[in-house]
């Protein structure tokens, strides 16, 4: 019998520092030397990492919306923590916009000047890496648990959209597919895809532009058996197919969508894929494919908005409950999740149909992304555009 | 709650210090490790759990007891006329109740819920201990978990110079 007032190390290391939040974790590695070299393998990160909960992303606008924008809060929402405690919000890192100096270095070589950056924040999120976006300037990679950060080297004088990152499934890259659209005379405009692979060292590579499929620029694209998936929409603002793109085939298809609706969110969610049907006002429908391969979907549940509690709720503050709501379905650490958004009201449900966490704060607004933090390194990192560890941007 | 009906199967379980718990084996595998030893046909009549004295043996009883889905032969759930959520905020205050207990009996939680792997014991027991490291000095750590400083004064700044930042 071991002693009674130890944990045996390997227990100690492979069931509780394992669980740990990555800084606590980075903390207990000036313990001692066993556990600073074995918390540093690579099999004990991974092990790590898949313990991390996958935590809803917000969008911080604090700043933005005080017209200052220079700084971004990368802040995850954990609705776990259940309603009215004071650690729903998770501070990951803090990154400054204009006293970096490589941000500015990259504003300068598209022609904007750094006090005039005009809005930063998340446009994927991949195995605890961020890429962000400087809107019409360029695209950033960082991990905030790492605190690692490099610029993503675009050509210049196009516009570029990101619209999906993955790891590639036959060798180790994450790879990024990109969009490039550039106007050369008022009739005349060239646009297409690309795939860029991180750390390769090579520029986008070009794969054309799907003949009869709708890219779907704004929307998120979401990973489901090595393809990404996003909404398209037609003229009439109607979405009757999703987007596929096979990663390794890099093939463009359409699939259906259950029924022809105008407002749709794609979820993947412990190896289900799914459609949350949001254009009824209390009610959602959520939709999972049964068969891939031929398509066949069935209800699987249909969520009723608790306005009710939520009037309760958010009266005894004040009476925004007549603003408009913005209503999305988003899987977060294993369930799914309604995220609804009004004023300054963040309130998630579940699919029970009840309120399981409020947050009332300015500034803050949801994002489709899901953060699971993450300390493996990347070798990508050391070989992209200034790059940088441990310091500004970082705050 | 259903009775213990004919045909139900069950487990005994041996402790090291020789007790003998006769357990469904149903509960009994909420550990995976017992349940591959079932599937794989290795236990006959009793299963040794070594390391494990009667005392923690019991106590992971009781907890997989409460936690066994409470499906009858049927399939029909025992529970049917008890909302999920309300029976899951019960188990949640149940398991609140379960854990208060000392550092020792709790690290030996941990030590059994790991060698008979049952995740939920092994988050609800872990829970505590990932808080007190979480929230407490080096120094803190060191002493709860009874582990020896083996730096040097310098290299341990070195080290904390490395991730500063989580320091903050």
């Amino acid at each position: 019998m071991p002693s009674l007032r130890a944990l045996p190390e390997e227990i100690a290391i492979w069931e509780i520092l394992v669980r740990l939040p990555p800084k606590a974790l980075l903390r207990c590695r000036t313990v001692c030397r066993a556990w600073r070299r074995i918390t540093s393998t690579r099999d004990f990160l991974l092990a790590h990492h898949a313990r991390q909960p996958a935590l809803l992303l917000l969008d911080d606008c604090t700043n933005y919306a005080k017209g200052i924008s220079d700084s971004l809060n990368i802040i995850c929402f954990d609705h776990r923590a259940g309603v009215a405690t004071p650690d729903q919000l998770q501070p990951v890192a803090r990154l400054t916009a204009q006293t970096s100096f490589h941000l500015d270095a990259a504003l300068m070589r598209v022609g904007c000047r750094g006090d005039n950056i005009s809005y930063y924040h998340p446009v994927a999120s991949c195995d605890g890496l961020l890429i962000l976006c400087v809107e019409g300037s360029g695209f950033f990679i960082c991990n905030p648990a790492t605190r690692q950060y490099a610029c993503l080297p675009l050509p210049l004088g196009h516009a570029w959209w990101l619209l999906g990152m993955y790891p590639h499934p036959s060798t180790d890259e994450y790879r990024l597919l990109l969009y490039s659209y550039k106007r050369i005379t008022d009739d005349e405009r060239q646009d297409a895809c690309h795939v860029l692979a991180l750390g390769s060292g090579h520029p986008p590579r070009h794969i054309g532009l799907p003949d009869a499929v709708t890219l779907g620029l704004d929307d998120p694209h979401v990973l489901f058996r090595g393809s990404l998936h996003w909404c398209t929409s037609d003229y009439d603002g109607e979405c009757k197919t999703i987007g596929v793109f096979d990663t390794r085939s890099e093939l463009f298809r359409e699939m259906r969508t259950p029924i022809v609706a105008s407002c749709i969110d794609l979820f993947e969610m412990d190896d289900m894929f799914g459609v949350a049907i949001l254009d009824c006002e209390k009610i959602i429908d959520i939709r999972v494919l049964q068969d891939y391969e031929r398509e066949i979907w069935a209800l699987n549940r249909r969520i009723e908005l608790p306005f009710v509690e939520i009037r309760v709720q958010c009266d005894k503050y004040d009476t925004y409950i007549r603003s408009p709501f913005y209503v999305s379905v988003t899987p977060g650490d294993g369930e799914l999740l309604v995220l609804v958004k009004f004023a300054d009201w963040l309130l998630v449900v579940g699919t029970d149909g009840k309120l399981v966490a409020t947050l009332h704060r300015k500034g803050l607004d949801s994002t489709y992304f899901q953060l699971k933090q993450s300390l493996v390194s990347h070798t990508f990192f050391h070989t992209q555009e200034n790059y940088v560890v441990n310091a500004p941007p970082f705050i | 709650m259903a009775t213990r009906e004919a045909g139900k199967k069950m487990i005994m379980l041996k402790s090291p210090d020789g007790m003998e718990f006769e357990v469904e084996e149903a509960v009994a595998m909420e550990s995976q490790t017992i349940r591959k030893m079932i599937e794989d046909d290795c236990a006959d009549t009793a299963i040794l759990i070594p390391n494990i004295n009667s005392k923690i043996l019991s106590r992971v009883i009781e907890y997989c007891n409460k936690h066994v889905p409470t499906t009858g032969a049927t399939g029909a759930a025992a529970s049917d006329t008890v909302a999920p959520a309300a029976l899951a905020e019960d188990l949640k205050i149940w398991d609140a109740e379960f854990i208060k207990v000392n550092r020792a009996t709790r690290f030996n939680l941990i030590q059994a819920a790991s060698y008979l792997n049952i995740k939920g014991l092994l988050d609800l027991t872990s829970q505590t201990t990932i808080d007190t490291i979480s929230d407490n000095s080096l120094e803190e750590i060191r002493s709860f978990l009874s582990t020896k400083n083996d730096y040097l004064p310098e290299e341990e700044q070195t080290i904390r110079r490395e991730n500063q930042w989580a320091f903050q």
